[in-house]
Parts: C-alpha cells; sequence; structure tokens
C-alpha cells in the first residue's frame, strides 16, 4: 500500500540538510460525469475556438501573446519562456519559522506527506524541535519546473508539506465592499453562548460521503429505468434583522 | 397674470398660474409648482448635477409641447448650468437643477416633465446606473411589465445586482441598478442590458422582447436596452407625466409591487400627486439608494 | 498544481481569463445555525495568480475561448443543448438532469445547515480543501456581521454540508478579517494513510534536537506572506518590459460591435438562472 514517491529533495535550513521524499497526501474519488449533446447523446469534447471565425484551432495554430490593452497582444515565443523557467534544484529552503496557527487557511492550497530517507536522524529530531516549539517552517522549494512556496508542518511522527498560495492570489476582504452595522452587545452575547452551547470536537469521522452512495442509487435507479421523483427545493426565510434577538434568544432555549 | 413671488431667497416672477394644465382632470400650474415645491426634497438629489431637458406644454396637456435642450439663454443669472460637448464638435449649455428656486423657475415655463441622461453632467460618460425601460406593446399594459420587472429582479439576484422600480407614470416601468462606479462605461451598460433582454426573450417568447420595431411588440412587453446612452434620456423620478391625469413616474417598493401585480388592477399602478407626497413624507426616497449603492456588472 | 474549486453543474463555458470572473456568484442560498438563517451569496476568494497569456489564433491574432465541440461536425454546441450524462458502457451514456441531481439531497441544495462548531486550532490543516468567501444578500446583512463577530471572539468554526450540483461538499465557515470564509474540507476517507511514512526508529538525538531548536528560535518571526512573492511572475514581467521595447504588438480583429452577442459567459450565468427560476416558480 506504499504509495511511490513523486519527489525527493532536501529540507535545508541553518547548515542542516534534511533529505526526504514527497507523497501526495490526499486522494479523492468521485462519480464522474461527461457532457453530451442533448439531441443524440454523443460525447463533447473541448477545443479552442477562435472567438473571430468561430471555428476550432488546433494546437500547431495557437500563439500565445500578452494582453497590452483591448486586442493588442505582444507575442511570446514559447523558447522565450524557456528562459525564465526556475533552475531546478533540490533543495525545500527553510527561511523562517512561525508559530503554529497564523497562517489563514486562505492560504493552504496542497497537501503532501514527507518520507524520510532511511536512516536519517535528522527527521526525527526535526519531527521533535518543531512540535516542542510549536512553529511551521516557511520554505521555498523548485518542483516539475515551477517553483512554490509552503509551509513545513510536524504532523505526528512525520512531517508535511502544504503548498501556500502567494499574498496577492488571495482576494483582499476589502473588495467585499462588506456593510456596517452595529451589533449590540447583548446579541454578542447571547450569539457566543449559543455558539458555545454548539460546539463539539472536530471529528471529520463522523461526515462520511454518503452522497457518493445515494448519487450511485440515483444511477443505478435511472439505469433501470425508474422514474426519479423531483423533490421540491426548500428555501429559508432570512432572520429579519429586528427578530435577530430574539431568535438568538429562543435558540439558545432550544439547545439548552 | 404675473405674480412677483420669492422662492428660497430668490426673486421668480410666476406666470399663469391658474390656468389649467390638465384640462379634463383639473390641475393648474399652481398646483403643478405645489407639487414640485412640496417633493422638492425627493427629487433634487436625483435632478441634481445633471444636464436637463425641458418638456414645456404652454398651452396644456392636451396641445403641443417642445423639448428644449438648452437652457434658455432668458434664464436667471443664478441658474447653475454645465457646458456639454455636442455632436458637432462644439458646445451646450445646459440647465442644472440644483435647488429649489430653479426647480420652480422649470416648473414655471410649463416644463411639466423633467428628462435628465443617466450620466452626471461633469462626467457625462459614465452612467451612475443601468437602467431597464420597460415599455408594453398594443395590447399589453403595465401588469405585463410589472410581471417582467419581477422576473428581471429574480434574474438579477445571483448577480449580486439589486434593482429598484418606479412606475414611468405612463404604461410602463422603469428599473434602475445602481452602479455608481467611475469605472461605468455606457459601451458596458448597454452590451449587459441587451444581453439580458435578449436572454430574456428567448425564454418568455411570448412575453418579451428585445426589438424595437412595433410589429414585433404587440401583447409583448419591449425591454428598451437602448436607453442605456449617454445621447439619451429617461423621466426623473418624482416628475409629473403629461397624460390625461397627472400622474408621477413614481417609486414602488418591490413588495407594493408583487401585491400591485397579484391584484391584477392596473389602476393602482397610477399614482398621483397626494399619493406621492404622503407616501415620501410619511416613508422617506424609495430611490435614494439609486444614487448611492455600488455595484458592479459581472462579466463586463 | 490543479485548482480544485467547486464544481457547479459540469460548466460548459469555462472562462476565457482575466478577471472576468471577479465577483461572480458561485452559488446563492442561507446560511443557518439553529433558528437563525442568513441569505448569502458564495464567491471566490481566490485567484491564481499567474501572468496570464491568452491564446491567440496564428492568422489574425484573436483569442481562442475553450468550448464544448461536437466531434461528428466540428461545431461548437451553445449551452442549452449540452447535458450531463453518466457512463453506462462504451459510448452509451443515461442522462442525468440537474433537478435529479438536486433531488438526491434537496435540504441541502439551498441551505448550508451549520451542525455544529468545533474550534479551530482541531482542525488539522490536511483537511483544507478550496476556499471562498460569503457575502450576505439582502436582509442578511446584520446576522451575517454577527456571526463574524461572534466566531471571531470565540476563535470558532462552523462545520457545515451542503450540494452543489455533482457533490456534497463537507465545509468550514470561520470569521477571516470581518468577513465570513467558507473552506471546503476532504472527507477522512479522502487522507491518504501515512502510517508507512513514518520513520522505522523511534530515537531522537537529543544534541540533534537541541541544536535544531536553537535554529529555529533564531529563525522565528511572523507569517508576511508579501515577503515570498513570485519569483517567475517578476521575471516573467521583467521579460515581458523587455519583449515590448522590441517588438511591435499584433491587433486582434476588433470584437463584434453592437450588433454581437453579449458575453458567452454572462449568456450562460442567465441561461442557468432563468432554468432554476421556471423551476421555483
Amino acid at each position: 500500500m506504499t504509495s511511490t514517491a513523486i519527489w525527493k529533495g532536501n529540507i535545508h535550513f541553518g547548515g542542516i540538510d534534511v533529505p526526504v521524499k514527497l507523497h501526495g497526501a490526499v486522494r479523492e474519488e468521485r462519480i464522474q460525469f461527461h457532457l453530451l449533446h442533448r439531441r443524440d447523446h454523443v460525447k463533447l469534447r473541448q477545443q479552442m475556438i477562435c472567438a473571430h471565425e468561430k471555428v476550432p484551432v488546433p494546437v500547431e495554430a495557437q500563439a500565445r501573446g500578452f494582453e497590452l490593452g483591448e486586442g493588442r497582444y505582444l507575442l511570446i515565443d514559447p523558447a522565450e519562456l524557456e528562459q525564465i523557467k526556475p533552475v531546478e534544484s533540490r533543495v525545500i529552503e527553510v527561511h523562517e519559522f512561525v508559530k503554529r496557527g497564523r497562517i489563514d487557511p486562505l492560504y493552504l492550497e496542497r497537501a503532501y506527506s514527507l518520507e524520510p530517507e532511511p536512516h536519517e536522524k535528522g527527521y526525527n529530531a526535526l519531527v521533535g524541535a518543531m512540535r516542542e516549539m510549536g512553529v511551521e517552517g516557511i520554505c521555498t522549494w523548485t518542483m516539475r519546473k515551477r517553483s512554490y512556496f509552503g509551509a513545513l508542518q510536524p504532523s505526528g511522527r512525520i512531517l508535511r508539506l502544504m503548498t501556500l498560495r502567494h499574498a496577492d492570489e488571495v482576494i483582499p476582504v476589502k473588495s467585499l465592499e462588506l456593510p456596517d452595522i452595529s451589533l449590540s452587545e447583548k446579541e454578542l452575547k447571547i450569539g457566543g453562548e449559543l455558539i458555545n452551547q454548539l460546539t463539539a470536537p472536530f471529528q471529520p469521522q463522523k461526515f462520511g460521503n454518503e452522497h457518493q452512495n445515494k448519487l450511485r442509487r440515483l444511477i443505478d435507479q435511472k439505469v433501470r429505468g425508474e422514474k426519479i421523483a423531483i423533490l421540491p427545493l426548500r428555501r429559508l426565510k432570512p432572520t429579519a434583522s429586528d427578530k435577530l434577538l430574539q431568535a438568538l434568544e429562543a435558540s439558545l432555549k432550544k439547545v439548552a | 397674470m404675473r405674480k412677483a413671488s420669492e422662492v428660497g431667497g430668490r426673486p421668480l416672477s410666476l406666470s399663469n398660474l391658474e390656468k389649467d394644465l390638465y384640462p379634463s382632470y383639473g390641475f393648474t400650474k399652481a398646483e403643478i409648482l405645489e407639487y414640485y415645491r412640496r417633493i422638492s426634497p425627493f427629487i433634487l438629489p436625483h435632478l441634481k448635477g445633471r444636464a436637463l431637458t425641458l418638456k414645456r406644454y404652454p398651452n396644456g396637456v392636451g396641445e403641443g409641447f417642445f423639448f428644449e435642450k438648452h437652457c434658455p439663454s432668458h434664464r436667471p443669472s443664478w441658474v447653475a448650468t454645465a457646458e456639454l460637448p455636442r455632436h458637432d464638435g462644439g458646445e451646450m449649455t445646459v440647465c442644472l437643477v440644483n435647488d429649489l428656486p430653479t426647480l420652480i423657475w422649470v416648473g414655471n415655463l410649463a416644463s411639466i416633465e423633467l428628462h435628465i441622461p443617466l450620466a452626471r453632467a461633469d462626467s457625462p460618460q459614465t452612467p451612475d446606473c443601468l437602467v431597464f425601460d420597460l415599455d408594453p406593446g398594443d395590447q399589453a399594459g403595465i401588469l405585463e411589465c410589472a410581471r417582467v420587472a419581477l422576473i428581471l429582479r429574480d434574474l438579477l439576484l445571483p448577480l449580486r445586482l439589486e434593482g429598484f422600480v418606479k412606475t414611468s407614470g405612463q404604461k410602463g416601468i422603469h428599473l434602475y441598478v445602481p452602479l455608481n462606479r467611475k469605472e461605468a462605461t455606457f459601451a458596458d451598460t448597454k452590451q449587459f442590458s441587451k444581453t439580458v433582454a435578449e436572454a430574456l426573450q428567448r425564454n418568455y417568447p411570448d412575453l418579451i422582447t428585445a426589438k424595437m420595431a412595433k410589429a414585433e411588440r404587440i401583447k409583448k412587453v419591449f425591454i428598451n436596452w437602448s436607453q442605456n446612452d449617454a445621447s439619451k434620456t429617461m423621466v426623473s423620478v418624482y416628475s409629473l407625466r403629461a397624460r390625461e391625469k397627472p400622474f408621477v413616474s413614481s417609486p414602488i417598493s418591490w413588495g407594493e409591487l408583487e401585491d400591485l401585480a397579484g391584484q391584477g388592477d392596473p389602476e393602482k399602478l397610477f399614482i398621483l400627486p397626494s399619493a406621492v407626497l404622503s407616501r415620501a413624507e410619511k416613508g422617506g426616497d424609495l430611490f435614494r439608494e439609486v444614487l448611492v449603492k455600488k455595484q458592479r456588472l459581472p462579466y463586463s | 498544481m490543479k485548482e480544485r474549486p467547486l464544481v457547479r453543474r459540469p460548466l460548459p463555458l469555462p472562462l476565457t481569463g482575466r478577471d472576468e470572473t471577479a465577483g461572480q456568484t458561485v452559488w446563492s442560498g442561507t446560511i443557518s445555525f439553529s433558528l437563525v438563517a442568513i441569505p448569502v451569496h458564495l464567491v471566490k476568494a481566490v485567484e491564481p495568480g499567474r501572468v496570464s497569456f491568452r491564446l491567440l489564433h496564428n492568422t489574425d491574432y484573436s483569442p481562442l475561448l475553450k468550448r464544448m465541440v461536437c466531434p461528428k461536425d466540428g461545431k461548437v454546441v451553445p449551452p442549452d443543448e449540452i447535458v450531463r450524462g453518466y457512463e453506462i458502457g462504451p459510448d452509451q451514456y443515461i442522462q442525468i438532469t440537474d433537478e435529479e441531481l438536486d433531488s438526491v439531497s434537496p435540504e441541502r441544495s439551498r441551505t448550508i445547515e451549520i451542525v455544529e462548531f468545533i474550534d479551530m486550532e482541531e482542525v488539522d490543516p490536511i483537511y483544507y480543501d478550496h476556499p471562498y468567501y460569503l457575502i450576505p444578500a439582502r436582509g442578511g446583512e446584520k446576522a451575517y456581521l454577527l456571526l463574524v463577530e461572534v466566531m471571531r471572539r470565540t476563535h470558532k468554526a462552523g462545520l457545515a454540508k451542503f450540494v452543489l450540483g455533482e457533490r456534497e461538499y463537507l465545509v468550514a465557515i470561520k470569521s477571516t478579517q470581518g468577513a465570513l470564509s467558507l473552506i471546503t474540507l476532504h472527507y477522512s476517507e479522502e487522507i491518504l494513510p501515512d502510517a508507512d511514512l513514518v520513520p522505522d526508529e523511534r530515537g531522537v538525538e537529543a544534541g540533534k534536537k537541541e541544536g535544531m531548536k536553537k535554529i529555529i528560535g533564531e529563525m522565528t518571526a511572523d507569517f508576511e506572506p508579501d515577503k515570498y512573492g513570485d519569483e517567475r511572475r517578476k521575471k516573467m514581467l521583467k521579460l515581458l518590459k523587455k519583449i515590448e521595447k522590441e517588438r511591435t504588438p499584433v491587433e486582434a480583429p476588433a470584437a463584434d460591435g453592437e450588433a454581437g452577442e453579449g458575453p458567452v459567459d454572462l449568456i450562460a450565468a442567465l441561461q442557468e438562472s432563468m432554468r432554476r427560476m421556471k423551476r421555483n416558480r
């Protein structure tokens, strides 16, 4: 059941090197659907279409352009892009350490598990040191001709590497233009109590993906030619702002 | 026949006050000026800084009228004006109705209807809002417009756009989508409203058309998207209309529109000055958000 | 690395780049906890920030758009002629409609019901998948802001399940700088076991560990993601500046004017909304 490593490298910081192998940490399995043409159920394919002539354009007739302004492009030769490819290296360079929990989950992209090289002493020491200090390492590395920015984290007895999004990829909250409405301390207090009442330990195992099974049953029913009952969608009535306190109090009474 | 008067500290000579400008109903120029005086706190923010097109009915609503885009040269010195570029490259002087005296002066010219563009005079290429001008064709009426307005509301909501409605004071309904962003362009608002109108026409072919041709509009509501243009004007909210009765282009809440559309009585969607005044004085300006709410058109 | 955003319907019209999608609603509905219901829109929280190139046709320099094409005649298939199918044999599909998908869990298709709250610290970061923001819809502003502030003060996050198109998501809803963010979570069965990766030896060389702790202590700082700009992007912009001096840009034929169709993505979004509206009436 051992997965094969996808990449090998060295964690490097302050004169220390710890060799590791990367493994994917998450795998998603889901029912796959296809897009069909309504009239004959032929499977459609995705293609690049010329916006002007509306015809498919094969790969050999595609050029790459950087948009300077409305409809004005600078043509770029693939060889030119080759020049700026990052230099291959096997180093996961740790630049600094930050206290655990300081990275907003919005930054987290994808998780990898790191496998130690056999008989490597530094791995256990690093896991222990980071765990005892409650830190994660901020690092950069180059993998498959792309440079990455990430966080090195201890998890149980192993190390994990999470790739991070760059700061300018996260849309600032300011741009959401949220309204500003004052809340009373009473509403906040009761809201807080309600949330505390509804708090439970995080146990993700409790939440299975039973939807996949229901979906499979639906498909089986369709295959057998059974009719599917279409159920109406329910939309809740929003709690009016002047009824908010009342709703919170009633909720608290219900759960307490 | 002339009466020397003072409005807001400005001397004004008012003329023909007793003249009935709505002869079949009975509504004199004095009553028109009184309506505009009392509605002024609500209408002025909407007129402010926008080039006014006067639509004058010197002999009343049954008779001829003339449009005046230029600010008359006989205007009092205190009337605010702006210079707007003309198609031929020159400039023209337009009136800005920024205060009560100007509003009364304009009314005194028998300019019953007040028409304004969707952009302010200092940024004539930047629409503050997008408008869906719902205009019923033959054998259709305001109830069909109300239905279309409600469909539009539900369609715009998932696009994060909130709209506000007013009656046209004639047979139509105007739905305004405030933008209030300096990035807005008429090219974008026109394209957006046209795309929406055409999509609605495809989905509700028996009710809605996006085509101007009269024959296309029989029994249907024409969504006039082409109003989203720097050269076009719309009748201002709270303006009187020159019909047989002095109906007002009145804002109306979505709830009311739903109720009235449900009751199926078109008459209730024609609103007279007295009702407009009591609604505004009690409930405030239902169209206020149109002036301040910032929204962005998606996909443009 | 692959972006894995929520799968709304299998969107037949992938977006064509730039920020045409900024502010676009992914989903609209209600979040509820206990007896409080808050109407919200779900919008993007992240945008791949790489220097974006457009693919062009090398004959007329028109931009290229990704479209679904019929393999038989090579023609573009408009969105209203595209349906979803499940493969039951070679070239044999059964059609599954949106209504049928929604009926699998109708109560979760319009409502994100927070079933319980959790302490943020307890969530292993490996569970986090893709982030979004929630913004209040009309009438929900106050209850929304209350939830933001209360979760900020208590350092809690709401846990919920909801269905969007073909999938059901387990999500965490948390307070982020005055807004609500929604992060889809992996199911625990999707987390690969790592028992095989654990080192055989348990031993830790105390000296080695203490030495590392000393270095780590010296290297500890605040998390400031701005410091780590994307090197590739910087190099790319430098390269583009250089090329711009040497090369004349090409021009695409003028976009269709007023007579033309509106943006295809808007048309698709409108079509989708209308289909849903008609169904709910």
